[in-house]
């Protein structure tokens, strides 16, 4: 995708053009990461794209001049998440139900904070996305930490070894002794943690909040984990693959760009990527069988 | 499922049987709780609520027997189908109208392709419900932003004034919708299709042995659901203006409408009264939140915490009721 742009648009093809390019990708990732974390237990959070114009705009109302009761709401927000697991796993609320909920609440509030889109991203934050490491472009190298702290979350890391099992079998998990409760919080806990991640990318990116304009994430970052490999069903968690899911989306709408065509057919170019890769993985899945 | 003891149900056996009741409780309390804020009578309130209920009634119809199949069957394409089914009645009608019948054929039409194409995703090529219909509302989307780009029409007029036709202070739209209810609670409970419906929710591989023709139903269903959002869709832009973001509260009221009306989320069990049920719950909930002169975001906030308990209780209470 990345080589077909810069195809069109040779200018693409150097540091700056990678680091603007790519730039867009990253808050797409992070919440394809939060998305993934839910996804592998066999949940859905139908919420985090309110969920991260929420951060977004706790980050650019707050950080600037009080970072120290912004750092305070952005911790409450992730028990807000746990409590979300807790509630889905206690109450016997389906996610999909519970997050749809919570998604209400997660618009109110970020409309509460900032009524129009306003603030500013805090200093630090803006040094951050603008720093200039060697060779490797910012969004490029925020990418690669993303997929590698995931990664390790989900391969390494105890919890989310166990987070992946509950997905494929939860009965079996919670037999061998572990509480599906505090795996099911620890999961949301997760999600809430790279939702907020996604909240400060998006901040770092527009420079400003606008609470509603990150809705259309929960959408594309549904899309970008399913487009890395993952199954509805659970159990899978390729941080890699939702990267590049979320890489491919975020392309797409460049692409339309440079080939001039208007981005009212954006949606259309997703959902046609979503399905032709859907369809090849059946084609490919059917063979081997 | 509890055993039904001979002659005498129990109060909890009855909840269980009609998990809608949860609901119209809700109702009750919400309505007294209003007449107790606002002046303006129980009557007035009530007026309003079922102005506005029947739009989300009639997406959360089809939405249900979409949920009813089970096995992850959800429609997300809603939001966008409205819109586009809008603008295309909008746009075949013409500018006086003169088309009417025929735009509002067009706007259903499209619904049901919308359907045929999810339908199509899920059965030939295997796609996630999920994500099926998540496509499929991308495209309704492109469809809707591409119609609209050159547009500047609107409803025919005659739409626009049927809508506000009123029998007793209660639109004339109403009451065709809570006889749409009547036939859709038959259809559902005593029709072949809406048995099959629910048999498939229950255990689809029992349904394909029983002799049900799995796809087929599958296939009707998001046929129906496709055409119910594009009803709705053309007559709420009639009612309230042509937007592309008639639909946007859509997908995640139709779902809780169902969900409220006491219909299981993993499908097999539903029931019509509910959606009443939840839609007007819903409803004045926002009648309510507004009336205690809430700020839209306050009343968003508000509506998703009373979700979420509402929901919490009743599937606590079903869910207890069953062991």
């Amino acid at each position: 995708m990345f080589i077909w742009v810069a195809s069109l648009q040779p200018d693409v093809a150097n540091y700056e053009g990678i680091t603007l390019l790519f730039s867009g990708a990253v808050p797409l990732a992070a919440t394809a990461m939060a998305e993934m974390f839910v996804i592998s237990i066999g949940d859905i959070d139908v919420g985090i794209g309110y969920f991260v114009g929420l951060t977004n705009a706790v980050v650019a109302q707050y950080m600037p001049n009080h970072p120290l009761g912004a750092w305070g709401l952005l911790v409450v927000l992730v028990g807000a998440y746990v409590g979300m697991g807790a509630l889905i796993q206690l109450g016997r609320v389906p996610s999909i139900v519970a997050t749809l909920g919570a998604s209400f609440i997660w618009m109110g509030a970020g409309l509460v904070i900032l009524p129009i889109p306003g603030g500013s991203a805090p200093g630090w934050l803006t040094r951050l996305f603008n720093s200039r490491p060697p060779f490797v472009p910012f969004p490029i190298v925020a990418i690669i930490v993303l997929v590698v702290v995931c990664g390790w979350l989900t391969s390494r890391y105890k919890y989310g070894v166990a987070i992946r099992a509950m997905g494929a079998n939860a009965q079996a998990v919670g037999r061998n002794g572990w509480s599906l409760l505090r795996l099911r919080m620890t999961c949301f806990g997760l999600a809430g943690i790279f939702g907020v991640i996604a909240g400060f990318a998006v901040t770092a990116v527009a420079d400003s909040g606008a609470p509603t304009s990150s809705a259309d994430y929960t959408l594309l970052a549904v899309a970008a984990v399913i487009l890395g490999g993952a199954e509805f069903s659970g159990g899978f968690a390729f941080p890699l693959g939702a990267a590049a899911g979320a890489l491919a989306i975020s392309q797409a709408t460049s692409l339309l760009t440079f080939l001039n065509i208007s981005s009212n057919y954006q949606g259309a170019v997703v959902g046609l990527i979503l399905m032709v890769v859907l369809l090849g993985r059946v084609l490919t899945r059917s063979r081997n069988r | 499922m509890s055993a039904r003891t001979l002659g005498h149900r129990t109060r909890k056996e009855l909840l269980v049987a009609h998990p809608w009741v949860w609901s119209f409780i809700a109702i009750a309390l919400e309505w007294a709780a209003l007449t107790a804020l606002v002046h303006r009578g129980m009557l007035g309130t009530f007026q309003a609520a079922l102005t506005l209920a029947p739009y989300l009634v009639i997406v959360s119809i089809g939405q249900m027997f979409v949920i009813t199949l089970g096995n992850g069957n959800v429609d997300l394409s809603i939001p966008y189908v409205m819109p586009m089914a809008a603008y295309i009645a909008a746009g075949v009608s013409g500018a006086n109208g003169q088309h009417l019948w025929l735009g509002i054929i067009a706007g259903v039409l499209s619904g049901m392709a919308a359907g045929l194409v999810s339908a199509f995703g899920i059965l030939v090529l295997s796609i996630p419900p999920i994500v099926c219909t998540l496509a499929v509302g991308l495209f309704a989307q492109t469809v809707a932003y591409v119609r609209a780009a050159n547009f500047t029409g609107n409803v025919p007029n005659s739409l626009v004034t049927a809508t506000l036709d009123k029998f007793l202070g209660i639109p004339l739209f109403t009451f065709a919708c809570i006889a749409f209810s009547v036939l859709a609670g038959i259809l559902l409970h005593r029709s072949p299709y809406g048995r099959a419906v629910q048999a498939i929710g229950q255990n689809i591989r029992a349904a394909n042995l029983a002799g049900i023709r799995v796809p087929r139903i599958i296939l009707l269903t998001y046929l129906l659901s496709g055409a119910l959002a594009a009803v709705s869709g053309v007559m709420l832009a009639a009612f309230s203006g042509l937007s592309l973001d008639i639909g946007s509260t859509f997908l995640l009221t139709s779902i809780a409408a169902v969900v409220i009306g006491g219909s299981v989320v993993a499908g097999g069990r539903s029931n019509v009264p509910g959606v009443w049920g939840g839609a007007l719950f819903l409803g004045l909930t926002v009648t309510l939140l507004e009336a205690a002169q809430a700020s839209i975001a306050v009343q968003d906030i508000g509506e998703g915490v009373l979700i979420i308990a509402v929901l919490t209780v009743a599937g606590r209470a079903t869910s207890v009721a069953k062991e």
